[in-house]
C-alpha cells in the first residue's frame, strides 16, 4: 500500500499529521465509558472535574444527572453548574442542556453526561452527541459519559446478548475520533452487589429489563465488549504514533474491506458485521450499492432503505459508493480490485430458488471469478424477512381498478352469453382472456391477475356443465379451466408489468423532460432575477411544496425567492437554513439538524463556493412521489447552484466593465483639466516671470503684449472654471433656470460680441428674423449656451469660412441656429458630442477642449424645456449645424412686465 | 553670448507670444514652429542653435521628433512637459533630450538650462572634465577629486558616478543612464545600487548630506550635478 511505501521514506506521514494539526484547533473530547449503567462513570468524571477545577481549569457542569445520589450530588458542590433549559413537550417539562449558554459561557471544559441522550423535538440536534460535537468544533472540551450497548455498531451484539433492544445509539466514529476514553470498570459481581444496595439508578423502562439485564454473563460479556474496544483503540494510538512518527511497520494491517449494500431489510445487519470486521482487522472500508440499469429501486421503501443503509455504513465509517453494471459480479470485482480491497462480504442474496439451482446467486459468481479476495458471507439468524408486500395504491386508484376489474369481467360474461347465443363456440376462454389483457394493459399487474381469478371463477359459472354452478362435471373441462387460470395470469401478469414498466418510463421521461426545459429556460437567462424565479417555480413543481431561496447578503443569509411568495422564514428555519450553507450539508426537515421545522434546507453548492441555500417542503419520506422526486431534485439543485454562479459571474463583469467605464472617464477628465489648467496657467507664469526677470529691458510694445496674453489667458482659464461648475450645477440634479422674460435678439448680441472679443480672429454673421417673440428662460444660460457653441465653431470650423447664427420663429417654437464651415461631423458621432467628455479631434489634429460645452449645453437648454441637436453637413457637405428650439412664451407679454 | 537662435516648438500661440518676448530681452533670437513637421523643417533649414520643444504636439508626438532630430543633429534640445508625465519625461531624455522644464514654469529655469546646454555645445559635445563648486573640485583627466583642497578618497564605483554627472554638469542625467554608463546595461533596473551609491557619494561631496546643495534629485528621473 501507498502509505507503507511513504513510510519506508522514514518520513512522518503527512495525513497522519494533518490528522493531528485539525485536532490542534479543536476542542478534546473524553469520553467515560462504562460496560452497564451504575458502574460509576458520572462519579469518576465528576471526581476528575474536581481535581481539574483545583489546577485553575476553567471547568463548567453542562449536565449531570445524579439520580438522587449523594454521593454523586457532593461532588457537584463547588462545581460551575449551567442552568437548564426547560423545554415544553406534550405537557412535560423537560429540563435539557443548553448548548447556547455553554457556547456561550465558552469555558475550557464542559461536562456533558449521558452521550447516547435523545433530544426533545424541537432542539437544534435530534442527539445529545451532535450537541457535544458543535461544542467541540467551537473549540470547547468535553468530558462525557457512555455505556458500551450505545455504541451503534455493537447493538445488535448486545441485543443478542442481553435480549434488549437499544433505542439510543452513537455512531462508532464518535467513539473512535475521541481524543480520550477512560473505561471505567468495576467487576460484575459489585456491580450486581451495587444494585441490590439500591445504588444503581435505573429508569422505568429499564427497570422492566432489569432483571433480564443485570445477570453476571450479561454483564461480563458487555464488560468484555467495552475492554476489548478500549483496546482495540490502544492499538490504534499505536498505530497512529508509529505513523505521526515514521517508525517502520509492521503496524498496517493493509487490508481494505468492501461490503456490498442491497436496498433489503438484511443491509442493516450485513453492514454491522462489516463495521466490526473492518475494524477488527483495522482496515478502512467501503460500502458498495451495485445495481443493474434498468432494475434501480423503485418504490420509495426500497429507496429509503437503501439511503438508511448507506447513511448507517457512514456512520460506522465506512466510505459509500454506487455502481451501476450489466453484469454485477464482474463489475463489483472489478471495482474491489482498482480499490485494492482485500476482504469482500456479501449478504445472502435473495435470489429465486430458480437462480440458485442454476448457481447463479451474486455471491456464487462472485466466488467463482474472485480470485485473490477474501470473501465473507453473512447470513442473519432469523429468516430473511419476506419481502414486503407492494404497497397498495391509493384508495381511490384501487376502487376504479376493482370497478374496471368487474366491470370487464361482466362485459366478458355479457359478450360471453350473446355469443352462445347464436354461434355454439366450445371455447369461449379467449374472451376472457381478452378481459384480462384489458385490465392489465389500463390498470396493472393486480387488476390483472384479479381479472384472472374473477375470470376464472365467472367462466366456470356461466359456461362451463353444469351451467349456474362452480361445480364442473367433465375432468377434461377442469383441466381446460386450470390451463386457462394459468395462461390468464401469466398473461395478466406479463402484460401488467409491460404496463407498469411503461408507467415507470414515462414518468422517468418526464421527470428528463423538466429536467431538459429547465436547462434550457436556465441557458437563456442570465440575470440572477430570472434564475432564482424559474429555479424556484421549478423545484415548486417538482416537490410539489414551498420553497424558498437564500443566498448571502451583508454577511448574513437572505431569502431572495420563495414559491409561493411568503416574506419571511422563522428564527428556526433561518437557523437551518445557515446551518446548511455554512455546513454545505442539508438541515432542516428530514435531516440529522432541526428535523422538526416544515422546510428542508440544501446548500446550493459549485466548485467555486456555495452560493445560497434552498429551502423546500418535500414530500413525506413515504409518498410514493418521494423516490422521483429526490432522483429529480439533486439534479435541479446542481443546475440551480450552477446557474445561480453563472449569474453572479455575469453581475461581476458588468460591475467590473462599468469600473473599467469609469476609470476611462477618470483619465479623459484628468487629462482634459490637465491641459486645459495648464496651458494658460503656463502662459501666465511665463509672461509674468519674464516682466518680473527682464522689466525695462523688454520693450514698451512687448511688456503690453505680455500683460494682454495675460489678461486673455486669465479669461481662458475662467472660463473653463465657469464651464465646470455649470457641469457641476447640471450634474447635482435638476437645474433652477431662471423663468424669466428673454429677448433672444438682446442675448445672441450679447454672446456674438463676447465671441468676438474672445476670439478675434473669428468671423461671426448673424443673421434674425424680424418680431423675435420672447421666451421663458434665463438669458445668462442661454447666453452661456451660445457663447460655447462659437466656441466650437472656432475650434472646429475653417475661421477664414466664419460663423452664421441665425435665427426664426416656426410655429410655437424659437429655433436658434448656429452653422460653421468645418469639415462636419460624421453621422455616428451626431448625438455622441453631447455626451460629457466626448471630444472630437480638432482641425490640426488634435483634441483642445474639455468634452464638457455640448454636454453643458444640453443640460442648460433641457432645463429650459427646450431641445438641442446637430446636424451635418450643415450646406454642401460641409459644416455643422447645431440646432437649439425654445418653446415659445404663452400668450402676451403681461403689462406690468412693460416697462 | 547673444545672438543665439532658439527654435520655440509649441502649437499654443500664448506660450510662443510669451517666449519670444522673454528670449528677446535675454538677447536670442527665436524661430517659431507650430508644429512637429514645422520644427524638423526648421531644424533642417535654419540651424537653430538650441530647441525648446513642447512634447505634446498636435501633428506628431514630440518624442518621434526628437528620435528624428538625433539621428542626424546634436542640437540641444530642452523638453517642455507637464509635471505628471514622468515616463514621457523619461523617455524623451533617454532619446537624447538635453534637459527638461515643467509646465508651468518661470522663464529664468527655462533659461538657466537653455545656457547650460549652449555652454555644453560650445564644449564640443557637452564633455566637461574640470567642475568647481561649492568647495568640491574634480578634474576628470587627472582623476582628482578634493574638498577645500583636501583631496577625497572615493571607491572606484563612487567616482565614476561622478564622473559621468561631472561630464553632465548642468543637465539631468537620468537613472538608465547613470546606470548604464557605471553598471553597464544589464543593470539599468537595479535602481537600489544607484541609491545607495549616490547616498554614499553624497556622504563624502557634500557639507550637509542631508540638505544636499551640490548633487540634486530630479524625482522620477534622475540627478542633476549643480553649476554654480
Amino acid at each position: 500500500m501507498g502509505k507503507i511505501d511513504q513510510a519506508s521514506d522514514k518520513r512522518p506521514d503527512p495525513d497522519a499529521l494533518l490528522a493531528l494539526a485539525g485536532q490542534d484547533r479543536r476542542g478534546k473530547l473524553t469520553v467515560f465509558l462504562g460496560a452497564a449503567p451504575g458502574v460509576g462513570k458520572t462519579y469518576a468524571m465528576l471526581a476528575r472535574a474536581r481535581q481539574a477545577r483545583h489546577e485553575g481549569i476553567d471547568v463548567v457542569v453542562g449536565l449531570v444527572e445524579t439520580h438522587g445520589r449523594t454521593e454523586t450530588a457532593a461532588l457537584l458542590k463547588g462545581l460551575d453548574v449551567l442552568p437548564r433549559l426547560e423545554v415544553d413537550y406534550r405537557g412535560h417539562k423537560l429540563r435539557e442542556f443548553d448548548i447556547d449558554a455553554a457556547l456561550a459561557r465558552k469555558p475550557r471544559l464542559v461536562i456533558v453526561d449521558e452521550l447516547a441522550h435523545t433530544n426533545p423535538p424541537d432542539s437544534r440536534h435530534p442527539k445529545r452527541y451532535q450537541d457535544v460535537a458543535e461544542l467541540i468544533d467551537a473549540g470547547i472540551d468535553v468530558w462525557t459519559a457512555l455505556n458500551i450497548q450505545h455504541i451503534e455498531s455493537l447493538s445488535d451484539v448486545v441485543a443478542s446478548i442481553t435480549g434488549v433492544t437499544v433505542q439510543e445509539s452513537v455512531p462508532d466514529a464518535v467513539l473512535s475520533n475521541a481524543d480520550e476514553v477512560v473505561v471505567v470498570d468495576i467487576t460484575p459481581t459489585e456491580l450486581i452487589k451495587r444494585l441490590q444496595d439500591g445504588k444503581v439508578y435505573l429508569p422505568d423502562n429499564a427497570a422492566r429489563a432489569a432483571e433480564g439485564f443485570f445477570k453476571p454473563g450479561n454483564l461480563t460479556a458487555l464488560r468484555e465488549l467495552a475492554l476489548r474496544r478500549t483496546a482495540d483503540r490502544v492499538d490504534d494510538q499505536m498505530v497512529d504514533f508509529l505513523r505521526q512518527n515514521a517508525i517502520e511497520g509492521p503496524w498496517a494491517s493493509g487490508e481494505r474491506l468492501l461490503v456490498c449494500v442491497s436496498a433489503n431489510a438484511h443491509a442493516a445487519a450485513v453492514i454491522r458485521s462489516a463495521a466490526r470486521l473492518a475494524s477488527g482487522l483495522n482496515a478502512r472500508w467501503i460500502a458498495l450499492h451495485a445495481e443493474r440499469p434498468g432494475h434501480e429501486p423503485a418504490s420509495p421503501e426500497t429507496v429509503q432503505q437503501l439511503a438508511a443503509a448507506l447513511h448507517l455504513a457512514e456512520r460506522l465509517g465506512a466510505e459509500t459508493r454506487r455502481l451501476s453494471a450489466k453484469d454485477l459480479p464482474r463489475e463489483i470485482l472489478r471495482f474491489a480490485r482498482s480499490e485494492n480491497v482485500t476482504q469482500l462480504v456479501l449478504g445472502r442474496s435473495r435470489a429465486g430458488w430458480w437462480r440458485r439451482l442454476r448457481g447463479r446467486s451474486l455471491p456464487d459468481e462472485i466466488i467463482r471469478q474472485g480470485m485473490d479476495i477474501g470473501i465473507h458471507i453473512v447470513t442473519t439468524d432469523e429468516e430473511p424477512a419476506p419481502p414486503r408486500r407492494r404497497r397498495l395504491p391509493k384508495p381511490a386508484y384501487l376502487g376504479t381498478a376493482a370497478i374496471a376489474t368487474l366491470a370487464s369481467v361482466a362485459c366478458a360474461i355479457g359478450v360471453g352469453l350473446s355469443i352462445s347465443e347464436f354461434v355454439a363456440l366450445p371455447n369461449l376462454s379467449m374472451v376472457f382472456l381478452t378481459a384480462v389483457l384489458f385490465s392489465a394493459l389500463t390498470y396493472g399487474v393486480w387488476p390483472a391477475i384479479g381479472t384472472a381469478l374473477l375470470s376464472f371463477l365467472a367462466y366456470n359459472f356461466f359456461f362451463i356443465a353444469p351451467v349456474n354452478t362452480l361445480t364442473i362435471a367433465e375432468p377434461h373441462e377442469l383441466f381446460a379451466l386450470m390451463i386457462f387460470l394459468i395462461v390468464a395470469v401469466f398473461t395478466g401478469g406479463l402484460a401488467g408489468r409491460v404496463r407498469d414498466q411503461a408507467e415507470a418510463t414515462r414518468l422517468r421521461v418526464r421527470t428528463i423532460q423538466s429536467l431538459y426545459e429547465f436547462s434550457r429556460k436556465l441557458s437563456g437567462t442570465a440575470k440572477l432575477d430570472d434564475v432564482l424565479w424559474a429555479a424556484s417555480a421549478h423545484i415548486h413543481e417538482t416537490v410539489g411544496g414551498a420553497v424558498a431561496l437564500l443566498m448571502p447578503r451583508d454577511g448574513d443569509l437572505a431569502l431572495v425567492m420563495a414559491w409561493p411568495p411568503e416574506d419571511t422564514l422563522g428564527t428556526s428555519e433561518m437557523t437551518a437554513a445557515r446551518w446548511a450553507y455554512e455546513k454545505g450539508e442539508p438541515a432542516g426537515a428530514g435531516t440529522g439538524t432541526l428535523p422538526n421545522i416544515r422546510l428542508q434546507f440544501r446548500p446550493l453548492l459549485t466548485p467555486r463556493a456555495t452560493v445560497g441555500v434552498c429551502g423546500m417542503a418535500l414530500p413525506p419520506a413515504g409518498d410514493v412521489r418521494a423516490a422521483e422526486t429526490e432522483r429529480a431534485l439533486s439534479a435541479i439543485l446542481n443546475q440551480t447552484a450552477t446557474a445561480i454562479d453563472r449569474a453572479l459571474l455575469v453581475v461581476e463583469t458588468a460591475r467590473a466593465d462599468a469600473l473599467e467605464q469609469s476609470e476611462k472617464l477618470r483619465t479623459a477628465l484628468l487629462s482634459s483639466i490637465s491641459h486645459d489648467l495648464r496651458t494658460p496657467l503656463a502662459t501666465i507664469t511665463g509672461a509674468v516671470t519674464s516682466l518680473r526677470t527682464f522689466g525695462p529691458e523688454l520693450g514698451e510694445a512687448s511688456r503690453s503684449d505680455l500683460l494682454q496674453s495675460i489678461d486673455e489667458e486669465a479669461a481662458r482659464l475662467s472660463r473653463f472654471v465657469s464651464n465646470l461648475l455649470d457641469m457641476t450645477r447640471i450634474e447635482a440634479g435638476p437645474l433652477d433656470a431662471t423663468r424669466d422674460w428673454v429677448d433672444i435678439a438682446d442675448t445672441i448680441r450679447t454672446a456674438v460680441a463676447r465671441a468676438r472679443d474672445a476670439f478675434p480672429g473669428q468671423a461671426i454673421t448673424v443673421s434674425l428674423a424680424p418680431d423675435l417673440p420672447l421666451v421663458r428662460g434665463d438669458s445668462t444660460l442661454l447666453g452661456q449656451v451660445l457663447f460655447n457653441l462659437l466656441d466650437n465653431a472656432q475650434k472646429y470650423g475653417d475661421s477664414s469660412a466664419g460663423t452664421v447664427v441665425f435665427a426664426r420663429k416656426d410655429r410655437d417654437w424659437l429655433v436658434i441656429s448656429v452653422t460653421d464651415q468645418g469639415r462636419g461631423i460624421a453621422e455616428a458621432d451626431l448625438e455622441r458630442v453631447f455626451d460629457k467628455f466626448h471630444r472630437l479631434a480638432a482641425a490640426d489634429g488634435r483634441a483642445p477642449g474639455t468634452g464638457l460645452g455640448l454636454s453643458i449645453c444640453r443640460g442648460l437648454i433641457e432645463a429650459m424645456d427646450g431641445t438641442i441637436h446637430a446636424e451635418s453637413p450643415a450646406a454642401r457637405r460641409r459644416g455643422t449645424r447645431i440646432v437649439i428650439r425654445l418653446p415659445v412664451a404663452d400668450g402676451t407679454v403681461p403689462v406690468e412686465a412693460m416697462p | 553670448m547673444s545672438g543665439e537662435r532658439i527654435l520655440i516648438v509649441d502649437d499654443e500661440p500664448q506660450i510662443q507670444r510669451f517666449l519670444k518676448h522673454a528670449l528677446h530681452a535675454a538677447g536670442y533670437e527665436t524661430i517659431e514652429a507650430l508644429g512637429g513637421a514645422e520644427a524638423l523643417q526648421a531644424i533642417a533649414t535654419a540651424a537653430p542653435d538650441a530647441v525648446v520643444l513642447d512634447l505634446g504636439l498636435p501633428d506628431m508626438d514630440g518624442k518621434d521628433v526628437l528620435r528624428q532630430v538625433r539621428a542626424w543633429s546634436q542640437v540641444p534640445i530642452i523638453v517642455l512637459s507637464a509635471r505628471d508625465r514622468e515616463a514621457e519625461k523619461i523617455a524623451a531624455l533617454d532619446l537624447g533630450a538635453d534637459d527638461y522644464v515643467e509646465k508651468p514654469f518661470g522663464i529664468g529655469e527655462l533659461l538657466a538650462r537653455l545656457r547650460s546646454s549652449l555652454r555644453h555645445k560650445a564644449r564640443d559635445a557637452g564633455e566637461a572634465t574640470q567642475f568647481e563648486n561649492g568647495g568640491l573640485a574634480v578634474d576628470t583627466l587627472k582623476r582628482l577629486v578634493s574638498r577645500d583642497g583636501v583631496p577625497l578618497r572615493l571607491t572606484p564605483r563612487e567616482y565614476d558616478l561622478l564622473a559621468v554627472l561631472v561630464r553632465h554638469v548642468g543637465r539631468v542625467v537620468t537613472h538608465r543612464q547613470l546606470l548604464t554608463s557605471v553598471w553597464g546595461p544589464a543593470h539599468v533596473d537595479d535602481m537600489q545600487y544607484l541609491r545607495v551609491f549616490i547616498g554614499q557619494l553624497r556622504g563624502k561631496i557634500e557639507r550637509d548630506p542631508n540638505e544636499p546643495k551640490l548633487l540634486r534629485t530630479e524625482p522620477g528621473v534622475g540627478y542633476r550635478l549643480l553649476e554654480n
